[in-house]
Formats: C-alpha cells, structure tokens, sequence
C-alpha cells in the first residue's frame, strides 16, 4: 500500500446505525470504507473476497459473540490487519486473537478518528508515531511489532 | 493339656510364687481394676503367664482359656493390621508402645482397647517378661468416630453452600456484565444518532444543538467507559475521567490553537455522582471552549483537581476574552449548570480571572455541605 492509496476498511457490526456513523468516521480520517458485514458468515466472506486493509470488528455480532473468531480468521487468512471496537473490553483474550487493538465503546468521534489516524501511521511506516491515544489499547504483539514493547510493560 | 499352657502354667506358678499374698505390688496388680496381663519373653510367640481378674472380665474368658495364649488372640476381622504391625515391631526391638486397637471379647462382640506394652529387664538387662494394660475405651473412640462424621456431614455442607453462593456470584457478575455492555452499546446508538443527524442538518444552530446534546452524552459515555474499567464499581476516579473528557472536547472542536493544562490530584467519587458531575464540568469546558478564545484568539484551559477543607474543588479557568466581551452564554447551559449543583450540593463561582474567566466547583466530600 503506499502513501497515495486510502487504508480500505471493512466494518464489522451488527448495529446498522453505528456502522453508518462509522463509515463517515472512516471517510473522515482518509480511509475508504469498502464494505459492512453484520454476522461473522458475511464478515468472513466480505473480507476473503475485498481483502481490506483494515476490519473494525464488533464482538457481538448477529450471529452471536462470534468477532473474536472473525478478527482471528482475517488475521490469519486474509492478510488484513483487525481491530476490535466493543463494549466488552475485557472478555477479549489475552493474545486479541491476532488483532492490533481495541477501541472500548462508548467512544467519541474525536477518540476513534485519533486512532484511526495513529494506527494509519503504524501501518505505514511499520512503527508507532508514539504512545496510543487515549481509548485505543494495543494488543501487545503489535505494540512490540511497533516498537512500544517496552512502553507497553511499563505502562 | 497343651505343651504351651503347661509350660506357661509352671511359669506363672514360679513368678506368683516368688511373689507371695504379703507382696504390695503383686497384690496391686491382682487387685485393680485395669485389665493386666503378663507374657513370658523367653519361651517362643510370648505366651501369657498371668492375667488378672479385670483382664478375664473385659475380654469375657477364664483364665484357663488365656494362660499358654499369645494375645493376638484378641484381634478379629476389622483389628487394624497397620497396628498390629506396630506391636509386632515395638516388641521385637523391645520398646513400648501404646495402641489404640479394636480387638473383640469371647462372645465376639468388638471393643477399643487402650493397649500398653511394655518389656521387663532382668538384672543382666536381657527381657524376660512383657507386662501389658487394657482399657475399654470404646465409648471414647464411638465419640470420635460420630464426631469425624458429623465434621464429614458439615464440610459437606459447607462446600455445598459455597457452591452454591460462587454460582450466585458468578450469575451476578454475568448479569452486571450484560448490563454494562447493554448500558455502553446503548450510549454508543445515541451519540451516532445524534451524529448522524447532525452531519445531515443544514441550519447552523440545529446543528449547535445537537452537538451540545452529543456532548452531553459524550459526558456520560466517558463516565460509563471508566465506571466499569476499574475493579472497583463504587468509585469513580474524577481526575482520570477529566483527562478524557478535556483531550476529547478539545479534539472535537478542532482548536489546535486551544491548549490544556492540567493539575489533577487522584480523587474518588462515589459512582452515582459520576454521571452528573461529568455533565456539570462538560458543560462548563464546553463553554470555556466555545466562547473564551473567539475569532481565532489562541489560548489555555488550566483544570486542577485537589482536595480542600473537606471539598473536592475542581476549577477550570482560561486566559480569553473574559466575560465583559463574550458573547451571551446559552441559557439550557446555564440552567444544567444549576440544577446540578443543587443536585450534588455543590457550590460553583465563576469570576473575572484577568485575563479570562475562572469558575471553581466546591463538592462536599461525603455529599454534605
């Protein structure tokens, strides 16, 4: 990807209003949104065939409490890069199941487009800018990925 | 008439014989009431060569069924082997040892015994005799045996009632999971409701609207993102929740010319004052960001948080225009201002700071004035 072609996104939430605002947020910050799934099936589907960059990726979904599993097959089978966005920060597994972070609900406007914006330098220069944002957490294979390994255990 | 109890018999004989009806101590062990017996060590198996009449009537035989016996003849099917082992070993390295072994009368009929043994030396030190004492203590041991079991029953239903309050425990937790989680999703629909219909709404003071209801939940929504980050669900921590909410308002209005300075001291709330305590200070930053620093005027937002003569004081001042140039403030600010002091018992001022304007809450630390 290079510096000239938008992050493409998928979102992933089961809450249609949500995705709609989401998919402004993404717009917003210079991504493109390129797709919206609401159970783990389409999730899945979505990402194998548009390959996004990027999947926002709820936990609770139509089908269940099944993004964990979906976040685990894109990062492992579709070469994109997940990140959790959910109410239930804490029931997410230790490793993230291979996502970079998450974003806890109730978010803000500003809160998801400053992350946004610090995981689109991540990707692009494969080193975080700085430490994270307020309101995003990083998993912590991909803040040692970073270059924040240390920072992380510190905090 | 066996070899044993004839030779048993003759040894008794000599050993009664060389203590006579004058001898005390012969007399003593005759005549007590504890059970008494005594084996000849230098014939072969330890044939017993006296017993006394307390010993024929705890096991229910005549003495002419004991002499020439060794005493296994009191165990039985449930005598514990494990003690048996101990008396064989005791007696063959010639210790004493004291036992607590269930052994069984004539009649068949089980008793505990409180059994000591214990070797006679000659002058030489070689062991000639055991000498051995019996004490029924089976009501004891009944005792025990019913107290281990009725421990047994409690620990039963000890663990049972643990069991049972973990599950209650464990339901609750799950429960106040759920409602969290419904809580933040449901806070999350109405601040993209309220986005949405902003982004869609051309006139400029529906718009201001909705953007001050946005953040007026947003308000709430950090309180909630914090409430349940923490164990502890009772207390909410005011600083950390104000350095949320003081990056995002800023962030939000676009102003990278508006900077903040925060002071802030770690203090605890009680989690139902969260709520509208965010509401109270979101609406006053909200306000310090909207009018102090108009027409591009750059500026600061200091905000420090410390305790104070039983207050919590929270005070945000700015260095702008002041309140003599500013415009009207909105009145729905105000009176949300208002109502929630008169809520939370809390007193606030706003005064001229030169430059700027300082508005100082005082909170009661435990809800009094």
């Amino acid at each position: 990807m290079s510096d000239h072609t938008p992050l493409s996104v998928l979102i992933v939430e089961d809450e249609v209003l949500l995705a709609a605002e989401l998919n402004y947020l993404v717009e917003e910050v210079g991504c493109r949104g390129v797709g919206h799934a609401m159970s783990s099936d389409e999730a899945i589907a979505l990402a194998a065939s548009l390959r996004p960059d990027l999947a926002l990726v709820d936990v609770q979904l139509r089908d269940g409490p099944t993004g964990v599993d979906v976040a685990r097959r894109i990062a492992r089978d579709c070469g994109g890069v997940a990140l959790f966005m959910t109410a239930n920060v804490k029931r997410l597994p230790d490793d993230m199941a291979g996502a970079c972070g998450v974003i806890g609900k109730p978010y803000s406007e500003h809160g998801v487009k400053t992350a946004l914006t610090y995981l689109k330098a991540c990707l692009r220069d494969g080193v975080a800018p700085g430490p994270p944002p307020a309101g995003f957490q990083l998993a912590p294979a991909w803040a040692e990925r970073w270059g924040l390994g240390a920072l992380q255990k510190s905090a | 008439m066996s070899d044993e109890y004839r030779s048993s018999l003759e040894a008794g004989a000599a050993l009664a014989a060389a203590h006579g009806p004058d001898d005390p101590f012969a007399a003593a062990i005759r005549a007590t009431r504890m059970a008494m017996i005594i084996t000849d060590a230098r014939q072969a198996d330890h044939p017993i060569i006296f017993a006394n009449d307390a010993f024929c009537a705890l096991t229910g035989y005549d003495r002419d069924e004991i002499i020439g016996r060794n005493c296994r003849f009191l165990q039985g099917a449930r005598t514990d082997p494990q003690v048996v082992s101990a008396l064989r070993t005791a007696v063959a390295q010639g210790q004493n040892v004291a036992v607590d072994i269930l052994n069984y009368r004539k009649d068949g009929a089980p008793f505990w015994n409180a059994l000591y043994l214990s070797p006679v030396r000659n002058a030489a030190g070689e062991i000639t005799y055991f000498f051995g004492s019996q004490l029924d203590i089976t009501s004891r041991k009944q005792a025990e045996l019913a107290f281990l079991e009725r421990r047994d029953d409690l620990q039963i239903a000890i663990e049972t009632a643990t069991a049972d309050l973990q599950h209650a425990l464990e339901q609750k937790t799950a429960l106040l999971h759920e409602v969290d989680h419904r809580v933040k999703n449901n806070l999350q629909l109405i601040s993209s409701l309220l986005l949405l219909q902003a982004r869609r709404t051309p006139d400029p003071v529906v718009r201001a609207a909705l953007r001050g209801m946005l953040e007026r939940v947003n308000a709430v929504a950090t309180v909630h993102r914090r409430l349940f980050q923490s164990e502890d669900v009772e207390r909410f921590d005011i600083s950390a929740f104000i350095r949320d909410l003081v990056s995002d308002a800023i962030g939000t209005s676009g102003r990278n010319d508006i900077s903040a300075n925060l002071d802030l001291e770690r203090v605890d709330v009680s989690a139902d004052k969260a709520a509208p305590l965010a509401l109270l200070f979101s609406e006053l930053l909200g306000n310090a960001i909207r009018h102090a620093f108009p027409d591009g005027r750059a500026g600061v937002i200091k905000v420090s948080v410390r305790r104070e003569n039983g207050c919590f004081r929270i005070e945000i001042a700015d260095d702008g225009v002041g309140v003599a140039t500013e415009e009207p403030r909105p009145g729905f600010g105000q009176t949300i201002v208002r109502l929630l002091c008169e809520q939370l018992r809390a007193e606030c001022e706003t005064a001229d700071a030169f430059p700027g304007l300082r508005t100082v809450i005082r909170l009661p630390v435990n809800g009094k004035p």
